[in-house]
Parts: C-alpha cells; structure tokens; sequence
C-alpha cells in the first residue's frame, strides 16, 4: 500500500508541474497587466516603467519562468500584487476557512446524500420515493448561489435565525470560549447548506441507485432468507457495497469543494481561497494566481489518491500492491 | 458494517468540529487578545501601540456623556488594497482610511472646499505663490508615541515625490518642486515646500496622509509598497487606531483617546469595523438586519428598499464621479467632431438616467461634476434632438446610398462602430444597447461589445494599440480637475488620451486652467472650456451619478458628501437608547 501511494504521488509531479506551467503562460499571455488597473491619468512613461520594475516584470518571460520555478522549490511563492502580502501568508490566510466549509459541506451532503438514497432505495416506487425524487431533484437543478440567496432571505432576513454573512460576528472578541464556538457554527451553517444541498441531491441518485444493484444480489437474497431482519440486511450486508461507488464521488466533489465556491463565497463574504483567486485573476496577480492554481492541481491529484485508498478501505477485495 | 460509518461519520464531525474550535481558540476565551501578524515589522511595533493606547487611555479617561462607546459596522464591497499606505494607494477607500480614520493630512476642506487645518494649524503661501509653508501641531503623536512633526511631513513628501516609489497620482505633484529640493525643515514644526504657481495646490495636502518618518523612514522607496505597514500593521496618528485586518473580511480600528481636543477630542465610537462583503443583495441584507450601520452605495435599485425601511435611511448627495462614451478620434468614422456630435445628439441621455439610475443622478454635459465649485447647472450642452443628428451627418456626407437604414460616407464605407464596455458591468451594459437602439433611428450602426475588464484597459490604454472605437467608462475625479491627460494634444501619445483629438483652443485652455490659482477668475476659464467641449465631443459624458449610502437610524451625526463617506466618522454615535 505505502509503495503504491509512493508511486502514485511521484507520478503526479510531473503533472502538476505541467499544469503550474501552463497556467504560467497562460496567465502571462493574457492581455492587460496589472500595471494598467493601478496607475491612473497623469502617470508618466518613467513612473510606469518603475512600477513594472518594482513588480519584477521587466524580465523576459522565459526568466521570469525560470525564476518562479526556482522560487517555488524552496517554497517561496513570491508576492502577491493586489494583496500586498507574501503569496504563502495570502494563501494560508484563506485555506481555514475554506477547509472548514468545504468539509462541513462534504460531511452533511454525504450524510444526507447516504441516507436519503439508501431510504430510496428501501422503498422504491413508495410515495416516500417519489417525493423524496422531486424534492431532490428541485435542489440539484438550483444553481447554488440562487439557492444562497433563498436561504439568506427566508432563514435571515425573515425568520432571523442565522447571521447573513461573514465567519464571525462584529463582538468575537467578547465572546466566551463556548460563546464563540457556537457563533463560527452559526455563521458556517448557511453557505454549508447552500453547498451541501445541491451535491446531497446528486449523491442520493448515486447511492439510490448503488443500493438498488446490490439489494438485487444473491447475498441480500440469502441474508433475507435466512430470516434477518430488514435492518440489519440494509445496513449490515447491502450498504457497505453500495457505498463503493459513493466513494469516488469524494474524489470528484474535494477539489471542487476546494475551489468552486466563489459564488457562495462571494454571497456570504466568506473569505476563502476561491475568491482569492479570482479575484487575483481579474487584477492579473500573476503570482498569487500560479501560486492559488499550483495548490487546486495539488489538491486534484490527492483528493484522487484518497479517494483511491477509500475504494481499498471500504472494499477489501480491492488491493493495491 | 455499522461500525465503519459510524466511526467515518464519527471522524468527520470530529474534524469540522476540530477545525471550528482550533480557530475560535484565537485569544485566550472572553478577553480580547489582538491578533498580531507573524512578521518582525508588527511583533515589533504592535506592543508599543498596545503600551501607549492603555497609557493614553488612562491619562484621557473617556468624558460622562452617553454618546460615548459601542462599535459601528461599515460594509462595503472591496477590499482596501494597499491599506494605510498612503505612498502607494489610489483605492477610495484607502484613501478616506488614510484621511479621517487612522492617519492625517495637513489640510482638509470645509463643505465648501476650502481648506482649513487638520494636522497642520495654520500655513503661508509665499507672495508669488511659489512655495507654502505649514506650521504642524504640537499635540498631535503616532499611535507608538513618537510625537509627529515636520520631520514626518518632510519624509512623506521626498517618499511621494520619488519616483522610485511610484506613488499612484504622480500628476499631484506636477507643478511642484519634486524630490529632496522641494522640501525644506524649518524648525521641528515648521516645514516648507517650493512650487510654480498652479490652481488648488493645497489638494494634494488634502488627499495624501503624512506618514511616520520613525518606522518608514529606512525602508527603500521602491519597496515601500510589499511593506506590512500597510495592510498588516500600520500605525497612524489619526482619530483611530488599528486594532485588526482579516485580509477580504475586516479592518478593525479603536478609539483613539488621545487625539487633540481641539480637533474633536476622542472619537464618540469605541470601535469602528469596515467590513468587506462582495456581495450587493448581501450587503442590503445585512443593512435590514442591523448588522451593519452603513451601507456604502448601494445600487440605484436597491435604493426604494432603503427608503421603504423605517429603522434605516438613504443619503442621497452629488459625487466626484462621472459616466462616459469615449470615442476613439482615430478612427475614419469618428475623426469629424460632426459625426461626435451627432451621436450625442441622438442619444436620450435624460430618459436613460432615469431608466438606469432610478433618478438618482444629472445629466453629463462636460467634466466638471455638481459637487465641484466650478460646476455650472446652466451650463450650455447638447440635447436629444435626432433630427439636427441627422442633418449634422448629411453635412459630414454621411448618407444611406443604398438604403438599407445605415448612411455611408462618399466612398461607401458604412457608418458602423462599435462601443465596448467591461465585463459584469449592468450600467454600461444598458448604455451600449441602449445607443444601439437610438443611433439606428439615425441611420448609425452600433455593436455593443464586452470585454474583460483589465483587458480592455489594455486595449484602449495602450498607445500602440487604441484598439476600439467607443468605450463606455467612468472616471473619479479630485477636488482639484485636471483634463490635461485626457484631452490635451501633446499627450496623445500616453495612456489616457482615448479620444485623441487635436484642438488648440483646448490646449490653451487646459494649460491656463492648470496656473489659475484664483476660482473666481478660473469659473469664467471652465465655462470657456466647456464650450470646446461640446464643438469638439471627444467623449459623450454621459451622467454625473449621485452617491448613495445606505445609513441605520441607530447611528447618529452621520455627515457625508462628495468629500467622502468618512469625513466625519470620529463624530459618528449610536443612539445610547439603542444600545
């Protein structure tokens, strides 16, 4: 297991350096700078000159290249433009708060998803069955900042039960220790909610489906037979199979966790890394943006790996030898 | 098989809660610890800010009056840039911080724009208007305690001027005597500096805030701007002082309890947070809840919520800004001021403010905005009138030979152009289809055409490049106007000069404009120049838009105009009943 976890993360040096690459070009080769989004009338050619040089592109881009792939080994990122801070500080700065909502909303969209889609499954054809479908359905065809914006308006401004935006309130400082606990959970649960709905409604159609296979199985078959109850045959001898497939969806849904949530970072002014990065893009920081698309790369091929680990977790005849 | 998903789900509550309690243990629970970024810069001169607010908080205990405490909330939609960097920031709201909330300029303006001493208590102009000197007060300390004098304004005068520095609004200081030479300490509170005589001289005294000589004073100008006394740690000497910055989340600032009496004394507020929320719908929500106090511009159709909501209030008040049509004068079909003309005079602007802005604006006959005392509501300007369009472009030769409802010049080339405009922008989007819609009715052929923003800056800003033929944009102007870049003809060749027209009339008045330093003889210049404006049409100015804000009733003497939202923030409360 630990040679091919070894192997599998030596192989993906090579492709997120391919990918930190492109993206140097790409970005470089964009038009605009981010000399012409600070200076404004009354500049002069000797002044914008100096503002290049003090940004550190005046080199050729191949020099450039070479000197951020260098930089970049010995883990300096260099500085972010529009931030006005080291890139690494910049990044760090954001990663918490994007870890916790992105697990918060991995974990209850599992969680709903799992149950939900075995539930589905159980009763197949039942009213509970079709309900359930329509209901998923309708929030898996949300996009999901509409649906932040419903939740802001009905579970904020209308019933007042959870803050609009930001990851803390203005009195943190003052708070207890508990005090202050409960406020970052009332604060996460929103922009969680408006994450984890959506992909709840997929990974339901996913597991209702996985259980429908297996539950068709001649072990499912056997362990009613031998007279078990419903119970223990759903969720002792059918689930963990049906769950395998569940599994690579972590894989699919991490990175994107991870760096599709401008909308709802944006709605509830949630300071995370995918606004940063975007917004690093339109104020063309080149190196934050290298930087921010180094991390998502890296973050693709791991989230991949566990997800690959999973499938041996859940699954022992899987092996990796 | 139970097991194994209680002990995932078991883990994964685990982790989420793990993460949310590791970061609610940044200070020790219920007292406040400052949060103090890992950098030598901060850890360094953080605790001394500590030491002198708790000293100067007990030598000035705060006066009995109700008005005093509680914190206020701003939400605006961006991020200060470069924070309290005064040498290196152009942003709005950086600015305003660095004026009226954590640090001071020498000067500021009364409601009328006349200047009238902050930082600096009184000053001479020398006979011939060639140098000012400021006498600084005496009572007046950077938040470490190093007391602030010429020194600093000196300092901050050499850092600006330098062009190592790249200070941002370079042209402040085009008729000033730039560099060491330009500046000269007279004793500690005296300092003068030396210009030609030129129009509003003391604006950029307004705009760029002194900063501390002591803890800048060794840092290279060309890498003054990665310095973390801007974002990170800065130390003013203004009403507040910085207390904390979570980058795209919040500045905090605190009372300072030592700021001069005789410029107000201690602010009112003991806390006052900017928070940044980048979201419009998100903003206006929390405005509803009372979770922020201020609003900082909502849009034109948020507006009638604000007004329909007994618990908050909209200010309304003309601004410094104003929305354009430039035209590239390059271009064949653009190169005869008729043509510009015409277009304007085709275009509905009067029912496209209504349309766009809900009423909340005038509008745009030239570049002098409502706020500005130059401005004049008489001003002369073009109106709709499409059929004196038509008859302009008959008399440019521009006639639909073939008749399919686009005039074409002698040579058959149509009379088509197209008007470009930034990406996410609804305002400028509505400009662009909606001239569509009205110059066909005059026989013109326009495209609307989006562009990513920091592209099209590219695009029309490059000289070599100029590739576009209108572009819908807006400028923010100062109390001291200055067109020079835009419209004067030796600088076609740089950025700003869009339109690229040629007129000599323009250039001398724009040249005289620059050296007039009385207003009054300077009125009858601007009315001059908006003469040439209108005959010559680099741009169609579109509309001056008012300024709103969205203000909670709870918070009291709140005063804001085309000087700035904060002006007047050390004077803002909260209603005591409220709190």
């Amino acid at each position: 297991m630990a040679k091919y976890v070894l192997r599998r993360l030596v192989g993906a040096i090579p492709l997120v350096l391919g990918i930190a690459t492109i993206i140097f070009f790409l970005i470089n080769l964009a038009p605009g700078s981010p000399i012409d989004l600070i200076v404004g009338p009354g500049v002069t050619r000797e002044f914008r000159e100096q503002m290049i040089r003090n940004f550190g592109l005046d080199q050729p881009l191949h020099i450039q290249y070479v000197k951020w792939l260098g930089a970049m080994f010995t883990g300096d990122f260099g500085y972010s433009f529009s931030q006005t801070r080291p890139v690494r500080d910049v990044l760090l700065g954001f990663l918490p708060n994007t870890v916790t909502l992105s697990l918060a909303a991995l974990f209850v969209a599992f969680l709903f998803g799992v149950v939900l889609g075995t539930v589905q499954a159980v009763r197949q054809y039942s009213a509970l069955d079709s309900g359930l479908s329509v209901a998923l359905l309708f929030f898996y065809s949300m996009p999901s900042f509409w649906l932040a914006l419903m939740l802001v308006l009905v579970m904020s401004l209308m019933l007042g039960w959870f803050p609009v935006s930001g990851t803390v309130s203005t009195d943190y400082e003052f708070l207890s220790f508990t005090g202050r606990v409960v406020d970052r959970v009332r604060h996460l649960a929103l922009p969680t909610l408006s994450l984890a709905l959506v992909l709840t409604a997929g990974i339901a159609r996913y597991m209702r489906g996985s259980m429908l296979e297996v539950v068709r199985q001649d072990y499912v078959r056997t362990a009613h037979a031998k007279g078990l109850p419903e119970r223990v045959v759903v969720f002792k001898h059918a689930l963990r199979n049906a769950l395998i497939p569940i599994v690579t969806l972590v894989g699919l849904y991490l990175p994107f966790l991870f760096s599709g949530t401008v909308f709802i970072e944006t709605i509830f002014a949630w300071p995370g890394m995918g606004r940063a990065i975007v917004g690093a893009i339109f104020q063309r920081d080149y190196p934050l943006v290298m930087a921010g698309s180094f991390f998502f790369a890296t973050m693709v091929v791991l989230a991949n790996l566990v997800a690959d680990i999973l499938y041996a977790v859940v699954d022992p005849r899987i092996r990796y030898e | 098989m139970r097991s194994l998903s209680r002990t995932a789900a078991a883990r994964a509550v685990f982790a989420i809660t793990a993460s949310a309690v590791l970061s609610a243990c940044g200070g020790d629970g219920g007292t406040r610890a400052r949060p103090v970024p890992n950098v030598a810069f901060c850890q360094d001169v953080l605790p001394r800010v500590d030491a002198w607010v708790a000293q100067a908080r007990e030598a000035n205990p705060t006066p009995d009056d109700p008005r005093f405490g509680g914190t206020a909330v701003v939400g605006t939609i961006g991020e200060m840039a470069d924070g309290m960097n005064a040498a290196v920031s152009s942003d709005y709201s950086a600015t305003q911080h660095q004026q009226f909330v954590n640090l001071m300029t020498l000067v500021d303006y009364d409601v009328d724009a006349n200047p009238r001493p902050y930082l600096a208590e009184s000053w001479e102009v020398a006979e011939d208007n060639t140098s000012v000197t400021f006498h600084i007060r005496q009572d007046v300390y950077w938040h470490d305690g190093e007391q602030t004098d010429a020194h600093d304004v000196a300092f901050t005068y050499r850092v600006v001027t330098n062009p190592e520095t790249a200070f941002p609004n370079a042209a402040f200081w085009n008729h000033y005597v730039q560099g060491d030479e330009g500046v000269e300490v007279l004793d500690d509170f005296t300092v003068r500096v030396l210009m030609e005589p030129h129009a509003e001289f003391l604006d950029p005294f307004r705009t760029v805030a002194i900063l501390p000589e002591h803890l800048l004073g060794d840092v290279p100008p060309a890498e003054l701007k990665q310095h973390p006394f801007g974002t990170q740690c800065p130390v003013g000497n203004g009403p507040f002082v910085f207390w904390s910055h979570s980058p795209q989340e919040r500045w905090v600032f605190e009372a300072n309890p030592a700021f001069p009496e005789a410029l107000g004394g201690r602010p009112f507020l003991d806390r006052y947070v900017y928070r940044i929320i980048p979201e419009q719908t998100t903003l206006l929500a929390e405005l509803l809840t009372q979770n922020i106090d201020v609003y900082i511009s909502p849009a034109p159709d948020q507006a009638q919520r604000i007004v329909d909501d007994p618990e908050v209030e909209l200010l309304r008040y003309p601004f410094r800004n104003y929305v354009l049509v430039g035209w590239n004068a390059r271009r064949p079909q653009l190169s005869d001021a008729r043509v510009r003309r015409a277009i304007t005079m085709g275009t509905d602007r009067e029912s496209i403010v209504q349309a766009i802005l809900q009423g909340y604006g005038t509008v745009a006959n030239g570049s002098v905005p409502p706020f500005h005392w130059a401005y004049d509501s008489d001003a002369p300007g073009l109106g709709y009138d499409p059929d004196g369009a038509r008859a302009l472009l008959e008399e440019a030769g521009w006639v639909d030979r073939d008749g399919d409802g686009i005039r074409e010049n002698a040579s058959g080339e149509p009379l088509s152009i197209s008007i470009k405009y930034n990406t996410g922008n609804q305002q400028r989007q509505d400009i662009a289809e909606i001239m569509q819609a009205q110059l066909s009715e005059v026989g013109i052929e326009v495209t609307p055409q989006v562009v990513e923003w920091a592209t099209l800056l590219q695009q029309i800003n490059t000289p070599e490049v100029r590739d576009f033929d209108g572009v819908v944009m807006g400028w923010v102007v100062e109390f001291k106007l200055d067109d020079t870049d835009l419209f004067h003809s030796e600088r076609i060749d740089e950025p700003f000069a869009w339109s690229g027209t040629r007129n000599a009339d323009m250039d001398r008045l724009l040249v005289q404009l620059g050296r007039t330093v009385d207003r009054e003889e300077a009125r009858a210049l601007w009315a001059e120049y908006q003469e040439v404006l209108i005959e010559e049409q680099p741009y169609t100015f579109f509309y001056f838009p008012e300024r709103l804000d969205g203000v909670s009733t709870r918070l009291m003497g709140v005063q804001m105009d085309a000087r700035g939202e904060w002006l007047n923030v050390k004077d803002w409360y909260l209603d005591p009943a409220s709190r």
